[in-house]
């Protein structure tokens, strides 16, 4: 059951529920046993009193001999004809006295003389209607002296017992299901109910991300049960935080050390007059600058949570960076362009954060797209912002992919290290805002951020 | 020409004096905030380019302590790119323009001349910039060595591109140029004027060429696209 039940609740509750049905049923089975423990015992006792009350009728006549004489009142209910109760009664010798029908005089006559204790029996299919019986046989003191008498009554005993359960189900066992009913949701609450604070803490896990990793479960309230497990937990992030801090220092510092020697070689390179292979080298290293600069922007975003809360003008921010990346964009052959509203629009952010992902979003696009073709940055109403090219555009399939870390589109020309759009992510995700990709037409990509309006 | 580096990243400082001493300046090396406060004291230096991140103290001590003690010499802020409050901190303190590491030298030397060609700079009063040679004071221009004749107007706006050849030069600088020498109400507006500028240039055989960069303005750059 624990394999196949995972729900504590549920498999308290089955198992509450399989428990309540089998104590019911022993209850039950119980009941009825004593029931006709006590109906039998009834049974036997009548028979006795009503041997005794034979007894009493025996006395002897004119001739000295002993004679039964019944009262009207049981001579009816010994009748022959219904067979319903039988009698046998027999003097101290075995002669006997009176019998209630031919057969069961017959049946005494062969028996062992009765004693004092009674003996129980029972006679099935006996008589012309081959009716069970059950009886008892006694020898009894009498005024005529020591008699055999046996006694033997229909078996219908369990009449009595079915009306002591009856009584039993209408008095009080209707309440049962009841009962059970609300222990089991008592019990389904109270498993709820203490498992309210693991749902806190689960919260609050699905809430650790790489950028949030101080987050630590919340101990308070969590049943002991769950506590070490919750405790184990919050120390293995402990642990994982000090190796992420390491890891993300490390990156940091790296990317740092790069930028010195990175410079030199930029200066070096540009000192030499050369051919080709040299503007080869060139650009080579400026994609290693680019990188260098991106791997600290990630290093930056992961480590330091942005303060978000200043306004600023998203329009003026986007002529700035347009206007920073002309140089950039002429000198690759193409060209950026401003559109939109001219006006100021006010959204709550950070502006070189923002700026950061602009310069990323306009970069990348510059990298797919054609020579001679325009990259146009769109600021909207709203805290709406767009950047669109007239590049191949960006397969659906590849649209859940391309914000992933190092990861680049097939068939593209391995341009940068597919840390941009990571980046641009990232800062969406740190302002609240959003990003979508989609299709421009007539032919093209288009990313539209929306940040909150201030 | 005298020029003070302060840079503590000897390798790069080396390259800077020898790329500067090639265009005819003369270049001092600092390598530390408190050499490079003992020479800016003792020499009037023409500029000065300085390094933030220095291994005894913070450039920006170096600077306010210049400023401080009256030394209006333009100087040149190198910061990390991912500094922005440097940067901001250093214009505030009175840094007349910065660059970012890493950096182009070629960048780095048009930036320098054209603090040295602000008014009261110590660069003549000649912009160059590809091909094109303009005397501000003459109002005088030649493309490859010819002279050639523009409006005031187109005179005024080139002018502006060529300070600041290579970077934008926002709509609103040159109107604000523009209509600062030129009062006349029916004037044309300014791409009318930029037309007319880029096909004299283009005429003329210029280097050069103005791009317009819709929605923000214009760049003078080399001519591609």
């Amino acid at each position: 059951m624990s394999r196949r039940i995972k729900s504590l609740q549920l498999r308290l509750t089955v198992e509450l529920a399989a428990l309540f049905l089998v104590a019911s049923c022993l209850a039950v089975g119980g009941l009825i046993y004593s029931a006709s423990l006590t109906a039998g015992s009834l049974a036997d006792r009548e028979l006795g009193l009503r041997a005794e009350d034979l007894a009493r009728y025996v006395s002897l006549d004119g001739n000295r001999k002993p004679r039964l004489e019944l009262p009207p009142s049981l001579e009816q209910a010994y009748s022959a004809a219904a067979q319903q109760s039988l009698f046998a009664i027999g003097d101290k010798d075995g002669h006997l006295i009176e019998a209630s029908s031919p057969e069961i005089g017959a049946m005494a006559a062969r028996w062992p003389q009765a004693d004092f204790e009674p003996s129980y029996f029972r006679l099935s299919k006996f008589g012309p209607l081959e009716r069970d019986y059950s009886g008892v046989s006694i020898k009894l003191d009498s005024a005529v002296g020591p008699l055999s008498v046996l006694v033997a009554e229909v078996s219908g005993g369990n009449q009595l017992v079915h009306s002591i359960l009856r009584e039993f189900v209408f008095d009080i066992a209707w309440y049962v299901p009841p009962f059970v009913a609300v222990a089991l949701l008592l019990a389904a609450y109270s498993v709820r109910r203490s498992l309210l604070p693991l749902r806190a803490a689960s919260a609050q896990a699905s809430a650790i991300g790489p950028g949030s990793i101080a987050l630590r479960l919340p101990e308070a309230d969590v049943p002991t049960e769950a506590l070490p497990l919750v405790v184990a937990v919050n120390h293995a992030l402990d642990r994982l935080e000090q190796g992420f801090v390491i890891q993300r220092r490390f990156t940091a510092n790296a990317a740092h050390e790069l930028r010195t020697p990175l410079t030199v070689i930029t200066a070096r390179l540009e000192t030499l007059e050369g051919n080709g292979q040299l503007s080869a080298l060139r650009e080579e290293v400026a994609r290693m600058n680019r990188l260098v600069e991106q791997l600290l922007c990630v290093a930056r975003l992961d480590s330091v949570a942005l303060d978000v809360s200043s306004p600023l003008d998203l329009h003026e921010l986007a002529e700035e960076v347009v206007g920073s990346m002309a140089h950039l964009a002429l000198s690759a052959c193409r060209t950026v362009a401003l559109t939109g509203a001219d006006h100021p629009v006010l959204v709550t952010g950070n502006a070189a954060a923002i700026a950061d992902a602009l310069r990323n979003l306009i970069e990348n696009a510059l990298a797919h797209t054609a020579p001679g073709t325009e990259v146009v940055v769109e600021v909207g109403p709203e805290g709406a912002i767009s950047v669109q090219d007239s590049g191949p555009g960006i397969p659906a399939e590849d649209r859940r992919h391309i914000f992933e870390r190092f990861w680049r589109g097939k068939g593209v020309r391995a341009h940068g290290a597919g840390l941009g759009l990571a980046i641009v992510m990232e800062i969406v995700r740190a302002h609240g805002a959003s990003i979508t990709v989609s299709d421009r037409v007539p032919r093209g990509a288009r990313f539209d951020l929306r940040f909150r309006a201030a | 020409m005298r020029l003070l580096v302060i840079e503590d990243e000897n390798r790069l400082s080396g390259i800077l004096k020898s790329k500067f001493g090639d265009i005819g300046f003369a270049v001092d090396i600092a390598g530390s905030a408190a050499d490079a406060s003992a020479a800016l004291e003792l020499i009037n230096y023409d500029a000065a380019i300085l390094d933030l991140g220095l291994p005894d103290g913070d450039g920006l001590a170096v600077l306010t302590a210049a400023r401080r003690i009256g030394k209006a010499l333009p100087i040149l802020i190198l910061t990390a790119r991912d500094a922005v409050e440097d940067r901001v901190a250093g214009l505030n303190a009175g840094a007349d323009d910065y660059l970012t590491k890493p950096f182009a030298i070629t960048e780095l030397i048009a930036r320098i001349k054209a603090l040295l060609r602000r008014p009261g700079g110590v660069l003549g009063m000649t912009l160059e910039a590809g091909n094109l040679r303009l005397d501000t004071v003459g109002r005088d221009l030649t493309i490859g060595g010819m002279s050639v004749r523009l409006s005031r107007r187109e005179l005024a706006i080139l002018e502006q591109m060529m300070r600041r050849f290579g970077r934008i030069v926002p709509k609103a600088v040159l109107e604000e140029k523009l209509y600062g020498i030129d009062e006349e109400p029916d004037s044309n507006p300014i791409p009318v004027h930029i037309h007319h500028l880029r096909r004299q240039l283009d005429a003329a055989g210029a280097s050069l060429m103005i791009h317009t960069i819709r929605g923000v303005g214009y760049i003078l750059a080399e001519t591609k696209v």
